[in-house]
């Protein structure tokens, strides 16, 4: 009896765990949307969602305008927060559980032994896991639309809103199919992809926020009061003071809030917000403010402050007020370090997978078998 | 397909495998060869390495030590081209629960990469195959253990390995389908395929395999565990009529034989070849003895099986 086969020629030496096809990453994605999405109750989780996300949009349509016109940002604003902490909710449960999983079904074995490589099984799975996440956000955009209409924003605004939020979500998905490959209960897998949630939208303002008490430095301040004379009404000119006390130095801390899905969000969004650099006014719009706000923070303490408040008529911005804030407008963007370091982190997941489910399995971790 | 040449020696060969998990060395020294058109029982106690041994055979699992060659292929180095040579069939029953027959052989013959027209008529043709025709349509879900089964020895086919490595196949089965199985193994052999099959029923794979490989506690046995099977496919079993001085016959004429229980009606004989149980059956005849049965005693594999288990109590 004899048998033939290919000569091992280098391009089979070279289809490892990395080698990466179009049809098998199609593949797998297929399958796992057909296993996954046809055993769940998908239709009702879609119906919930629309209707959570309609009533807030209703009640804050509702409130805003009670309110007497307020600027329909808020409700802009809102609905894409709460859309992303909804996406944020929603999207570990599709791939926090994928590989190990199917691991403890016994499913993963006969796929990985199949001429499937490894990262063709890790980036099916990851687009699977985001196409549902997808359709979530499918199903909240008429209302980010809706309150976009309302907002006065440039129509940039939406379309980078929804491509960002839409970015958080594959970098949420990736971080938990991450813990999928890593830890081989699904209950720790979700529990810790959900608290990888909670460390960037929750932990990163919570550090920042102690951060402000624990990293103080003294700072030099000169303010320019007002001369106050006792019995008159009108201060009689300004003064130069120096003070020097301890100030949060939040250029050197930014970075936390920089890893924040909200605050990349924010940060991303083109907002109608202007610096004037001849007026003292601050940012309108609810996600400009914070856009503004962390660009402040880059900035580190303010060393000059105009207290100098004459007469009926606005000060004049001082020079150092005039540098400042050209400074501000001249900063680059605070979001591509977030998106930046989330897609370092969702890559550093997706390699961690790769290696995790590359066969032949070398060592396996404690409690895992192979089928 | 380019450069093609010829593999005359074993299709899944195996030398010296070695395999620690932790402290615990689940395969200690492995050796088997099972060439074209051969069935190979690898048989041995619950946890004496069996499903480790078949993991590293199917590229699964990296042995720490020793070789393996599926179709001439290093699993290790060559691992996608070694699987595409080689089906697998684990102990383990996986399937998606939401696919339907049909869905889960097309996803796994288009994951061995055939397209999806030629994956669709394998997978409707290895559903006849193992019966299952019917249930084209139907979820996994609602099969039963023993056809989710079949199921999964359809997917171990699908691309059409030259190699197959089943683990425990016969679990789970009905009496017919067993059947089935073992002439579905010996037509898989006859198409030159090698085959390596565990099972715990030995009775079973007496008619299903060529050659056994025995295994206790993570070694193969080698030539010992061939000679005890040799001499256990000859041992015979020979029972007289109730009352008959059976010991007494053979000892006149001069046969070994060995007590089968108390009843002294009944004896095991080694013989030597076909002729020789002829002979006796010839010469117990002549003398006298009332026979009711004679022939081989049982299975060989049981016997081979518990005669060194014996030993090694």
């Amino acid at each position: 009896m004899t048998a033939t086969r290919e000569a091992p020629a280098r391009a089979t030496r070279a289809r490892g765990a990395w080698h990466l096809t179009w049809s098998g990453i199609v593949l797998v994605a297929q399958l796992e949307m057909r296993q996954r999405l046809r055993s769940t109750k998908w239709k009702w989780a879609l119906a919930v969602f629309a209707v959570l996300v309609g009533a807030v949009t209703l009640l804050l349509e509702a409130t805003v305008s009670d309110q007497g016109g307020g600027p329909g940002d808020i409700v802009f604003g809102v609905i894409v927060f709460f859309v992303l902490f909804l996406g944020l909710l929603v999207s570990p449960t599709l791939s926090a559980t994928s590989i190990n999983g199917d691991n403890k079904e016994g499913t993963l074995a006969p796929l990985q032994a199949t001429t499937l490589s490894a990262v063709d099984i890790v980036v099916g799975k990851l687009l699977a896991a985001w196409a549902a996440s997808l359709a979530f956000l499918g199903v909240a955009v008429p209302f980010i639309v809706w309150g976009f209409i309302g907002s006065g924003a440039p129509l940039g605004t939406v379309l980078v809103t929804v491509l960002v939020l839409a970015l958080e979500l594959l970098v949420v998905c990736a971080l938990g199919l991450g813990w999928s490959a890593i830890v081989s209960r699904t209950s720790a897998s979700a529990v810790l992809s959900y608290v990888t949630v909670a460390t960037l939208s929750v932990l990163t303002l919570v550090f920042f926020g102690l951060s402000l008490v624990l990293v103080q430095e003294p700072v030099t301040v000169r303010t320019y009061d007002a001369n106050w004379e006792d019995g008159k009404d009108t201060p009689d000119g300004c003064t130069w003071t120096e003070y020097t006390y301890d100030q949060p130095r939040t250029d050197r801390t930014w970075w936390l809030l920089a890893a924040n899905p909200f605050v990349i969000v924010a940060d991303a969004a083109p907002s109608i917000d202007q610096v004037s650099t001849s007026r003292y006014d601050s940012p309108q719009t609810m996600l400009g403010s914070i856009k503004y706000a962390v660009r402040e923070a880059r900035l580190g303490p303010q060393t000059v402050q105009n207290n100098c408040w004459v007469g009926e008529r606005e000060p004049e911005l001082l020079p150092e007020e005039i540098a400042r804030r050209q400074q501000l407008t001249g900063l680059s963007a605070v979001w591509p370090w977030g998106l930046g370091f989330h897609a370092l982190l969702s890559a550093g997941a997706i390699w961690l997978a790769v290696r995790r489910i590359a066969v032949p399995h070398g060592k396996l971790s404690a409690g895992t078998r192979v089928a | 397909m380019t450069d093609m040449d010829v593999v005359t020696g074993p299709l899944l060969e195996a030398t010296a495998l070695r395999r620690a998990f932790g402290t615990v060395q689940a395969v200690v020294d492995a050796t088997l060869a099972v060439p074209p058109g051969h069935v190979t029982a690898l048989i041995g106690p619950n946890g004496c390495g069996k499903t480790t041994l078949m993991l590293m055979l199917a590229g699964l699992l990296r042995p720490d030590g020793g070789e393996v060659t599926v179709a001439g292929l290093d699993p290790v180095a060559e691992g996608a081209a070694a699987r595409r040579h080689l089906g697998w069939m684990p102990d383990v029953l996986g399937t998606w629960d939401s696919l339907t027959c049909e869905e889960t052989l097309t996803t796994f013959g288009r994951a061995y990469g055939l397209g999806s027209e030629a994956a669709r008529q394998r997978s409707f043709e290895l559903l006849r195959t193992v019966h299952l025709a019917e249930y084209a349509a139907q979820p996994a879900r609602v099969l039963s253990r023993g056809q989710k089964q079949r199921l999964s020895l359809a997917r171990a086919l699908v691309h059409d390995p030259a190699v197959l490595i089943l683990d425990e196949p016969a679990s789970g089965l009905d009496p017919r389908s067993r059947i089935e199985l073992r002439e579905l193994v010996r037509s898989l052999a006859a198409d030159g395929k090698a085959v390596l099959i565990s099972s715990h029923v030995l009775s079973e794979l007496d008619e299903m395999v060529d050659s056994a490989v025995f295994m206790s506690k993570g070694s193969t046995l080698g030539a010992d565990a061939d000679a005890l099977v040799a001499r256990a496919r000859l041992r015979w079993m020979v029972t007289a009529r109730p009352g008959t001085d059976l010991r007494a016959v053979l000892d006149s004429l001069g046969r070994e034989w060995e007590a089968a229980g108390e009843d002294q009606s009944r004896a095991a004989v080694q013989v030597v070849d076909a002729d020789d149980a002829a002979d006796l059956l010839a010469a117990l005849a002549t003398a006298g003895a009332r026979l009711s049965a004679f022939g081989p005693a049982g299975s060989a594999l049981e016997q081979a099986y518990l005669t060194m288990e014996e030993d090694r109590r």
